[in-house]
């Protein structure tokens, strides 16, 4: 009797370690906020992330079939782009543009510098239409995966259905895209308690709370807003930001914050790529803070900083490197 | 036996139409005319003496039919959102499915998208990205289409383009029409463009393809031309 309740109860634990559950699929530390992403209007299955990592790495998004998601947002710079300031597309027509890196965005609540786009969803379409990014339009997109050998079995085997459709396409790019969860760094097992910071990064991370922590907030490193952080307007794009979107003279000159994750590996930075290296942005926040009305209240007192403490500060930001991230083979290329 | 497949597919046809008899289907149709005649795509009709016009695209979004009596509403449409495009006729008419014996005299529903389902993410069905009615850099829903050529129009191809939504204050573009129902028969909802374009800037005005307050505007003028046929 005995053995055969141990019988039952070893084929169920089996059974349950076999199944794939939510979390298997989307894991995060437990001391981070809730995500934003509404994922009951799109839930996770192993079946739609593969399918959507393999249409993220296919240059079908594109006109001439040169240009994929990961031709501006490669998986060894965090998804960003890193020969170029500017994001290149068909034909190299340079964009206006950096690419922003690609990780934890179940939390935005808007995408692009400006966030002109309110939902991760719908995200695609914009590169896929623009015509110096992919120059495609989604409706011939669906066209040539209808009509390709693989997709009609990967989209069926995905939601059950092999008729392709934009709603479809969409939603499995978006689920590749919400699996790219970085939160393995150095500073992470620190705050885990499994490792310590050197006395350099420990300094760093003193100076980095007073200073920047206000808009490059943790644990995800940004606070979503909106701000204006200092940089001059570049002449050759009067690039406004935010107030493109929403036609507000104070929203003039602010642009979404970025997460500093992985900052080592995704430079150039800023939304037109304008600094190559660490040294050059800090240098920006202690002395090239340029005065205007929308200049955000957070850096209207001078930062003041040393020689050697903005050696600490970006020793600090390098520790924010996530190996794990940057070389998962989960979020590579889909060998055939 | 072959006499009894043909009993077999009586018994079909009657059980069929037993069902159709309790739940009446209401046809809406929706049209378009032009010097008091039906709207023909694609043709240069004549406004007066010098200007003509041709209209290539009218393509709109109609969602949350509602059927009322005076201010109560009796039905509303579940899930209710229609792109009607007058290059498909399939698309004219759209059906409803209500019960048969209220007599309405009122039907409300909105000339395009509203903003929660603008920021829903991707939809199916006639809210598909493919349909060609969304925004790509900013995101939403375009409400409405209408384009086509006229000598009025003061450019190089002598076109008009108007792509008419928006979602965010103070651009909200979409506009809720209420028309008085004359009898309880299919509804013929005519776009009168002998009362719209007058009202239209077209000579300066020829493309809006943005949310804006000009969208904003027009969409109003455009709601002011349905009426009931
Ligand atoms: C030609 C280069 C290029 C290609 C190809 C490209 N992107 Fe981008 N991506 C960019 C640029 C540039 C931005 C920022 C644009 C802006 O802010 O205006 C961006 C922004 C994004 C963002 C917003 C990130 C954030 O934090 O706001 C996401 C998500 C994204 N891209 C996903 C994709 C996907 C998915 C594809 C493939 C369908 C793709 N990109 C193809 C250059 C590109
Ligand atoms: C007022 C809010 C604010 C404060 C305070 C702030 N930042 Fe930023 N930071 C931003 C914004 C906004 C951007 C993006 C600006 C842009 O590209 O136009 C940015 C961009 C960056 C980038 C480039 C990221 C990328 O992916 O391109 C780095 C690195 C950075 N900040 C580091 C810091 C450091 C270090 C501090 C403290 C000394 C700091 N920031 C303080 C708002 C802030």
């Amino acid at each position: 009797m005995r053995i055969f309740i141990l019988l039952i109860l070893f084929v169920a634990s089996i059974l349950f370690l076999s199944f794939d559950t939510e979390n298997d699929l989307f894991n995060y530390p437990t001391s981070w906020q809730k995500p934003y992403y509404d994922f009951t209007k799109n839930p996770l299955s192993k079946e739609k992330i593969e399918l959507g990592r393999r249409l993220f790495y296919d240059p079908i998004l594109s006109k001439d079939s040169t240009i994929s998601c990961q031709s501006c947002h490669s998986q060894y710079s965090a998804f960003t782009h890193i020969d170029h300031s500017l994001s290149h597309g068909i034909n190299d027509s340079i964009g206006l543009r950096n690419s922003p890196a690609l990780m934890n965005l179940a939390w935005n609540k808007s995408f692009m510098w400006d966030g002109a786009i309110n939902h991760l969803d719908m995200q695609a379409l914009a590169p896929i239409s623009n015509p110096i990014e992919m120059g495609e339009n989604i409706t011939n997109v669906v066209y040539k995966l209808q009509n390709s050998k693989i997709y009609p079995k990967l989209f069926y085997n995905a939601f059950n259905d092999s008729i392709i459709t934009g709603e479809h396409t969409l939603k499995a790019i978006s689920q590749f895209m919400l699996t790219l969860i970085s939160s393995n760094s150095k500073y992470d097992s620190v705050m885990r308690e499994q490792s310590d910071f050197t006395q350099q990064e420990s300094n760093g991370y003193k100076i980095f709370k007073a200073n920047c922590s206000t808009c490059h907030t943790e644990p995800l490193f940004t606070n979503y807003e909106f701000e204006n952080n200092g940089l001059k307007v570049d002449p050759s794009h009067n690039d406004y930001g935010r107030m493109r979107i929403t036609s507000k003279s104070y929203d003039s000159l602010k642009f979404k914050v970025p997460t500093l994750r992985n900052i080592e590996f995704s430079y150039p930075y800023m939304h037109d790529g304008r600094f190559k290296r660490l040294s050059d942005v800090i240098n920006h926040y202690t002395n090239g803070i340029e005065e205007s009305e929308t200049l955000s209240k957070k850096l209207k007192t001078k930062i003041n900083l040393t020689s050697n403490e903005k050696v600490d500060l970006i020793s600090f930001l390098l520790t924010l490197t996530d190996k794990e991230f940057l070389f998962n083979p989960k979020f590579g290329y889909i060998k055939k | 036996m072959i006499n009894k497949y043909i009993k077999l597919c009586i018994c079909i046809l009657i059980f069929f139409s037993k069902l159709h008899s309790q739940d009446i289907i209401s046809k809406i149709n929706f049209d378009s005319s032009l010097n008091k005649i039906k709207l023909e795509l694609n043709k240069y009709i004549l406004l007066n003496k010098n200007d003509s016009i041709s209209i290539e695209t009218i393509k709109f979004y109609i969602s949350n039919i509602k059927l009322a009596i005076d201010d109560s509403i009796i039905f509303q449409e579940p899930n209710s959102y229609h792109l009607i495009d007058f290059e498909n006729i399939s698309t004219k008419s759209i059906s409803l499915n209500y019960h048969k014996n209220i007599i309405f005299n009122k039907i409300k529903f909105n000339l395009g998208i509203d903003s929660a389902t603008n920021v829903s993410g991707a939809l199916g069905g006639d809210l598909d990205p493919t349909k060609g009615m969304y925004w790509t850099w900013q995101n939403g829903y375009i409400n409405f289409k209408f384009e086509g050529k006229s000598n009025i129009c003061q450019n190089k191809n002598n076109e008009f383009q108007y792509h008419l939504g928006g979602y965010l204050y103070p651009n909200n573009s979409i506009q809720e029409i209420t028309l008085n129902i004359k009898n309880n028969k299919d509804l013929n909802i005519n776009i009168n463009l002998d009362n719209l374009l007058p009202n239209l800037n077209l000579s300066d005005k020829n493309h809006i393809m943005s949310p804006s307050l000009e969208s904003v505007k027009v969409s109003k003028i455009i709601a002011n031309s349905f009426e009931i046929k």
